[in-house]
């Protein structure tokens, strides 16, 4: 079994759904965001924006697991990295090794409530006794790992049955998110990887991300242009 | 609200490491360098005063600092007990194994000299002084994500960098009338500055052609916003000036004490602005690709 995510980049709408949900289930400080949506220019005379939304991609061979000194980074064998933040020492090799810049280091500055210098809002006290954020330690998405480790415990299938599938994915109004099992040929992710072609970012790294993003858009003409599969850096070439 | 993630589709300098508390992992990766460097310099010499101030520097600057940086420092001690996990554990472990043994091998030098111990903890101490000195550079050079570090030289030029500032503070040593030979450590000087700014060029050289970023880097160091320090600290400070002071008194004969110490100076500040735009240029390729229209 390994938890994996299939991303349609034709399908975002840009809604910022996901970050919210994110930032409410996970109770995350102000200065803090573990699913970014990256957004940027594409096409010459008539240039529209694109927007990946990206996050932890779970690596099969992540540099943050082999870059650990404390071993407070660990790959569950579901796929799932996870980061254990009472064995965190908050020396941020992980956050400069990840080479898709996807984690985040926890400093006081970032913790500073929703209205600094005017206390907690219950909603933010609330927070603080459900979902622990230690300052001074690395943080990241985590594939909403405890809400899968509840509804399997409950026999629930995450990517079908809500309750155990994350809150990015059940709060996306595009259906641009897609959960599920990439070890299961049958399963949702991997037949969209399988039938769109999905790709990885980055996949010269080897880290083997669990995360694919999807495009029905690229190989197909509209009628005036053609996207090409092959992409090159953004803000290198112009 | 678009605007803020950006930076994730064009070249990103990596800030967690020389930013804000990032300050403190620029000196303590110094720190560490020019400790390790001036201890194999002072076994050469078999200088006990530059054991002493390589010890102080390894303690108070190298590790304070460090765990200054540190989000949880109280916790360092899971780092030390994972040797096996990654270059930084195994960083930790060469300080803390080279301050007992640099103390006890000290003990031993003082009261004992000459003895088998002796010898055997000056072998282990230097040792570990040479792990303290390479393992930045061997940290930084297995960064996937930032080409500008991936590259062998790097841990060879923090290196010779380490030793070259030990030189620098041997020949200080040796003017406030220390156990050093200062002809023999100028001419140490000498050579490893000459090396040293060989190797920056290559280096340099060889990072331009690594991928896009690897150029980005190049030129943010030789006309960005990091061009000052490179120009000023590690050409300027660092290379020029004490070749000049070298080389003046190589054929001009003595000089004065004062030229002497500020062109050491000159050098520890040429090693902390190499750190500093090693650190400050390392970038990330862009995050996502951009598709091409045809």
């Amino acid at each position: 079994m390994r938890w994996g995510m299939v991303v349609d980049l034709s399908s975002c709408v840009r809604c910022f759904g996901c970050v919210a949900a994110c930032r409410i289930e996970h109770y995350l400080p102000m200065g803090i965001t573990w699913p970014k949506l990256v957004a940027m220019e594409t096409g010459g005379e008539h240039p529209t924006v694109s927007t990946y939304s990206v996050r932890c991609n779970q690596c099969k061979d992540a540099p943050c697991v082999d870059a650990c000194p404390t071993g407070a980074t660990s790959r569950r064998e579901d796929g799932i990295v996870a980061i254990d933040q009472d064995k965190c020492v908050g020396c941020r090799y992980c956050v400069v090794a990840c080479p898709y810049q996807n984690r985040s280091f926890l400093s006081k500055d970032k913790d500073q409530g929703f209205f600094p210098g005017r206390g907690l809002t219950p909603f933010e006290k609330e927070g603080k006794k459900l979902y622990k954020h230690q300052i001074g330690t690395t943080e990241k998405c985590n594939f909403c790992a405890e809400r899968i480790d509840a509804g399997l415990a409950k026999g629930l299938k995450p990517g079908v049955d809500r309750e155990a599938t994350p809150a990015c994915v059940n709060t996306c109004v595009a259906r641009a998110l897609h959960f599920g099992d990439l070890d299961d040929p049958n399963s949702e992710v991997s037949r969209l990887i399988r039938e769109n072609n999905g790709f990885q970012l980055h996949p010269e790294y080897g880290t083997d991300p669990s995360i694919y993003f999807i495009d029905k858009k690229i190989g197909q003409t509209d009628g005036e242009t053609q996207v090409k599969k092959e992409a090159e850096p953004a803000g290198v070439a112009e | 609200m678009m605007d803020v993630y950006q930076w994730m589709v064009k070249y990103t300098p990596q800030t967690e490491w020389i930013e804000k508390r990032g300050i403190f992992l620029w000196i303590a990766f110094y720190a560490g360098g020019l400790s390790g460097g001036l201890y194999l310099v002072s076994l050469y010499f078999n200088s006990l005063w530059g054991m002493f101030i390589s010890w102080l520097i390894m303690v108070f600057i190298k590790g304070g600092s460090h765990l200054l940086f540190l989000g949880k420092p109280w916790r360092f001690w899971r780092i030390i007990t994972r040797p096996q996990s990654s270059w930084l554990a195994r960083g930790f472990i060469f300080v803390v194994l080279f301050i007992g043994s640099c103390a006890i091998q000290m003990a031993f030098t003082y009261w004992m000299p000459g003895s088998v111990w002796e010898i055997l903890f000056k072998i282990s101490s230097g040792i570990f002084a040479f792990g303290v000195t390479a393992y930045t550079g061997i940290i930084l050079k297995n960064m996937k994500g930032v080409p500008f570090w991936n590259s062998a030289l790097l841990p060879v030029l923090f290196i010779l960098c380490g030793v070259l500032s030990g030189f620098g503070l041997a020949v200080g040593i040796a003017l406030a009338g220390g156990d050093v030979d200062l002809s023999a450590a100028e001419w140490g000087s000498r050579i490893f500055l000459v090396a040293n700014a060989l190797l920056i060029i290559v280096y340099l050289l060889q990072a331009e052609h690594r991928e896009d970023v690897g150029r980005q880097s190049v030129m943010e160091q030789l006309r960005g916003n990091s061009a000052p320090i490179f120009w000023g600290g590690i050409v300027a400070l660092g290379i020029v000036i004490p070749l000049v002071i070298s080389f003046t008194s190589l054929f001009m004969g003595e000089i004065t004490s004062w030229v002497i110490i500020f062109g050491v100076v000159c050098e520890i500040i040429g090693g902390l602005s190499l750190r500093y735009c090693v650190l400050k240029s390392g970038a990330y390729k862009p995050l996502v690709a951009r598709p091409q229209n045809q």
